[in-house]
């Protein structure tokens, strides 16, 4: 990315209208944006929205944004990816079943969210559960939902171990092997992490969670 | 006074203390120690919301050069999360903090409103993926709909070519079949006066032959008398290929039938008599209804084939009764047989199996073809067992009775008793197969077909009931089909009836001037019949049905019942408002209250027999007294029916509507023409 680079502007425009606390500006500069770069959804999603996300948990790491505005900013956000979600094209339902959920602990529900649009509008059946999903939960919604893919989100660290007690405590399952994905923030520190785990496979982000997704389930890679 | 600072203390949720440059407490105020548990020597970080450190490491490098104020930071006291706001300035070489808790309702209320939002966003998904899967089926309808009108545009196109094909096809059946039988007309006059000019001359009448001449003039007729027969056969085939022929059913013992065959067979029997005929004795009760000229044709050309391959031995004729309605003929002879590879080629037009004996004894090569199509015209089969050298057996298996008379039978019966729900249509044709036709085209239409085959059974239907609609389609060459539509326009009581002509000779203008409704020419188009029937037959025939009864429910369950039907209701509350109305009105029937405030009904039924107006209109009885045996005795004379009321449902009463048009012979009330 450069700075030429239109995302680059849109994001920054985006980010000054959520501070702003301007939620019709924010979805109608993301539409104009769609309108006159012919960004992709995907694009709007991952480089706009969770980048200015992450812009504005740094704010507050620096003391520039309170919390509220750090509220109000991710509920903007939380409206963008609703409108993307409604009118973006949807692939054509491919009856694969997948859950996403964050782990214990683990209340960074963005971009876990985002990611779970990404599988959804390629075609996927997803259940999303949301942040901070007790592993004991996260145990009884596999034995209802039955789904052919497990993706965990972990954001914090410090919720790693959390994340490897989910990890461990689905492999110990009775039953066919799971396959289980692993992303989120505190995963990008150390890619190595994932298989240490003893995941099947590793995402930093929703693109490469939907890439994994179809790689773990033997379908063509798009 | 004093308290107060005590209560401040108390309240406040203000803290202060002091770290070194490394995050350790070096001191803690009362509230701080109370508040976040801060201890001096513990680090201040350690109460950092998991994640947090960060923003507390930065709070306290930035303070150690300048003051900062109006820091947010995520603490964890007691295991619970809470937010505090800091200053923070630089003092002693190290960092001085002065903080404030958040009160923890608004933490609440935070989290609160995030989780809300989280179960909002969760909904707004599955509401936007349904409404998806909604467009997704929709499109996937709209595309289906599409490749449906495709294929039915296809459909019909195919069906247009098809229809085209059979029309070629029918034309040159038809152009074949009538070089056939017009070609064999043309021979027959040339033959026949071969046949007669040769057995003239055989005669000797001009004068006597010589030997020889006659030997020749004998060639001369044999050939003649085969070209003949051959002549007549290719006849009998065109016209069962064309469809032209007629079964004529009637019931007759197969005893009767040997006994025919065998008058008109016997002299066929070999000269020396090496060959028997033999008719076996049927049994007594084998009775058939079907086409006798036809049972016999077949029957006369598989005896005369047999004889023809015996050289001795027996030709036997035998009958048989067999399960399920049918019966077999069979003719068996002691001939040369026939090999099984051969069987199917005997039933093929103009073949013959080569060999010497076939050789000796030539035929047409069209006798069992003609047999076989006419058993399948009589609903039956012609079969062959033989085996070379073991003689023949021809077997014809026939329904006892013919499946048309059969059907005939059965749409008579239909016919017969009305259905309330119904619109009758009096449909005179001649022809079975197209009576059926009709009936299943007008069935579902809400039609009952009331068959007539002739003017005359037409005639006998219409003074028992009256139809809605009449379809004559019977041959309207007959000048009788056309004095019988003049006759239904010029009665009165008939006029109003709606009459169809459909028929294949196009004398439009003649039914027209006769009166006819509408005129067609076949084909006949289903839906444009129904059609046609559903507008002409409503606003057609209407029977008007007077009430005269003073009780006002009375009056409305009856029109209740009668509504929606073709019967128009008129209605009077008392005895000389009845007898007023139906004088002026001539209501096709009359219900009447055996018990009215003003009268009774015997002085009803007098006032209304007394004038010959209203005399013959029928009278249905319907009342709620218990009527005693004189009066029902008097009464019957007098009604067509009598109802109690409390047994009145809306089929009874159209029926007994109907029966009484019935019984009065429906046109001899003359209410039409009153």
């Amino acid at each position: 990315m450069t700075g030429t680079d239109p995302i680059v502007e849109v994001r920054a425009r985006y980010l000054a209208a959520q501070l702003a606390g301007d939620r019709r500006r924010a979805l109608e500069l993301l539409a104009e944006s769609v309108k006159a770069h012919g960004l992709s959804a995907a694009q709007v999603q991952l480089q706009v929205i969770q980048e200015a996300q992450r812009e504005i948990g740094q704010l507050w790491q620096e003391n520039r944004i309170t919390i509220a505005q750090e509220h109000m900013a991710t509920s903007i956000s939380q409206l963008a990816l609703a409108q993307i979600f409604q009118s973006a094209p949807s692939a054509a339902p491919n009856g694969r079943r997948v859950l996403v959920a964050c782990v214990e602990g683990e209340m960074h529900e963005f971009p876990t969210q985002l990611a779970a649009d990404t599988l959804d509008l390629a075609g996927f059946e997803v259940r999303f559960l949301g942040a901070n999903v007790p592993t004991d939960s996260l145990l009884a919604m596999i034995d209802e939902i039955a789904p052919e893919v497990l993706a965990l989100s972990c954001a914090m660290l410090f919720n790693v171990p959390s994340l490897r007690e989910a990890v461990r405590r689905v492999r110990a399952r009775p039953g066919p092997r799971l396959p289980i994905l692993v992303g989120g923030h505190a995963l990008e520190w150390s890619p190595e992490l994932a298989t240490s785990l003893g995941a099947d496979g590793f995402g930093s982000d929703a693109l490469a969670l939907l890439s994994e997704t179809r790689r773990v389930l033997g379908m063509p890679v798009v | 006074m004093s308290e107060l600072p005590e209560l401040f203390a108390r309240a406040s949720r203000e803290l202060a203390f002091t770290c070194d440059a490394s995050g350790v407490v070096t001191w803690a105020d009362a509230r701080a120690q109370r508040l976040l548990s801060l201890q001096p020597g513990a680090r201040f970080d350690r109460h950092a919301a998991p994640g947090t450190e960060a923003k507390i490491a930065w709070l306290l490098s930035s303070a150690l050069a300048k003051e900062e104020r109006g820091w947010e930071l995520a603490l964890v006291v007691g295991g619970k999360p809470a937010t505090a706001v800091f200053s923070a300035a630089p003092h002693q070489g190290g960092v001085a903090f002065l903080g404030s808790l958040v009160p923890e309702d608004y933490g609440a209320i935070v989290e609160q409103v995030t989780s809300a939002m989280a179960e909002i966003v969760t909904l707004n998904r599955d509401t936007a993926r349904q409404k998806k899967v909604i467009e997704q089926r929709h499109l996937e309808v709209v595309s289906l709909n599409r490749s449906l009108e495709d294929s039915m545009r296809a459909v019909k196109a195919m069906h247009a070519e098809l229809e085209d094909r059979a029309e070629a096809l029918r034309r040159s059946v038809d152009v074949r079949g009538r070089v056939v039988s017009n070609v064999s007309h043309e021979f027959r006059t040339p033959l026949h006066a071969m046949l007669g000019l040769s057995q003239l001359l055989l005669d000797e009448a001009d004068g006597p032959l010589s030997g020889e001449q006659r030997k020749q003039i004998n060639f001369i007729r044999q050939g003649t008398e085969q070209l003949s027969q051959m002549v007549n056969d290719l006849l009998d085939l065109a016209k069962i290929e064309a469809g032209k022929v007629i079964i004529r059913s009637a019931k007759f013992a197969v005893g009767e039938l040997f006994g025919a065959l065998r008058g008109m067979l016997a002299p066929l029997g070999r000269e020396g008599n090496l060959v028997q005929l033999v008719f076996e004795e049927p049994p007594g009760d084998l009775l058939l209804e079907t086409d006798l000229a036809k049972v016999s044709q077949v029957m006369r050309n598989l005896i005369s084939n047999a004889l023809k391959f015996t050289q001795a031995g027996e030709v036997r004729i035998s009958a048989a009764r067999m399960a399920n309605g049918f019966t077999r003929l069979t003719v068996r002879d002691t001939g040369f047989g026939i090999a099984p590879c051969d069987h199917e080629r005997v039933f093929e037009e103009f073949e013959q199996i080569p060999g010497p004996e076939q050789a000796r004894v030539r035929g047409t090569g069209l006798g069992l073809p003609i047999s076989r199509r006419i058993a399948t015209l009589l609903g039956g089969t012609l079969t062959l067992e033989s085996e070379l050298g073991q003689g023949a057996s021809f077997t014809l298996t026939l329904p006892l009775i013919h499946p048309e008379v059969q059907e005939m039978e059965a749409l008579t019966q239909r016919s017969k008793s009305l259905d309330p729900a119904r619109k009758p249509v009096l449909v005179v044709e001649d022809e079975r197969e197209t009576l059926f036709a009709y009936e299943q085209y007008l069935a579902p239409g809400g039609y009952q077909v009331i068959p007539a085959r002739t003017v005359d059974e037409a005639r006998s239907v219409l003074l028992r009931m009256r139809p809605a609609a009449i379809l004559l389609d019977i041959m309207l060459e007959h000048e009788s089909t056309w004095t019988f539509l003049s006759e239904l326009k010029r009665n009165p009581d008939t006029a109003d009836i709606p009459v169809l002509v459909m028929t294949i000779v196009n004398k439009a203008q003649k039914a027209r001037a006769l009166g006819a409704d509408e005129f067609w020419l076949k084909p006949i188009d289903k839906d444009r019949l129904l059609r046609k029937l559903d507008s002409i037959s409503t606003k057609g025939a209407i029977t008007r049905v007077l009430i005269i009864d003073d009780d006002q429910a009375a009056r409305y369950l009856i029109r209740q019942y009668l509504s929606g039907s073709e019967f128009r209701l008129i209605e009077a509350s008392t005895g000389p408002e009845g007898v007023r109305l139906a004088q002026e009105r001539l209501p096709h029937v009359i219900f009447l209250d055996f018990l009215l405030q003003d009268a009774t009904a015997f002085e009803v039924l007098d006032e209304l027999k007394s004038n010959p107006r209203t005399r013959s209109i029928p009278v249905i009885l319907n009342t709620a007294y218990q009527l005693d045996e004189e009066q029902v005795a008097r009464l019957s004379g007098l009604t067509e029916a009598i109802i109690a009321k409390q047994h009145l449902s809306r089929e009874l009463a159209i029926n007994r509507i109907r029966d009484a048009l019935g019984g009065a012979g429906l046109g001899a009330h003359g209410a039409q023409g009153g």
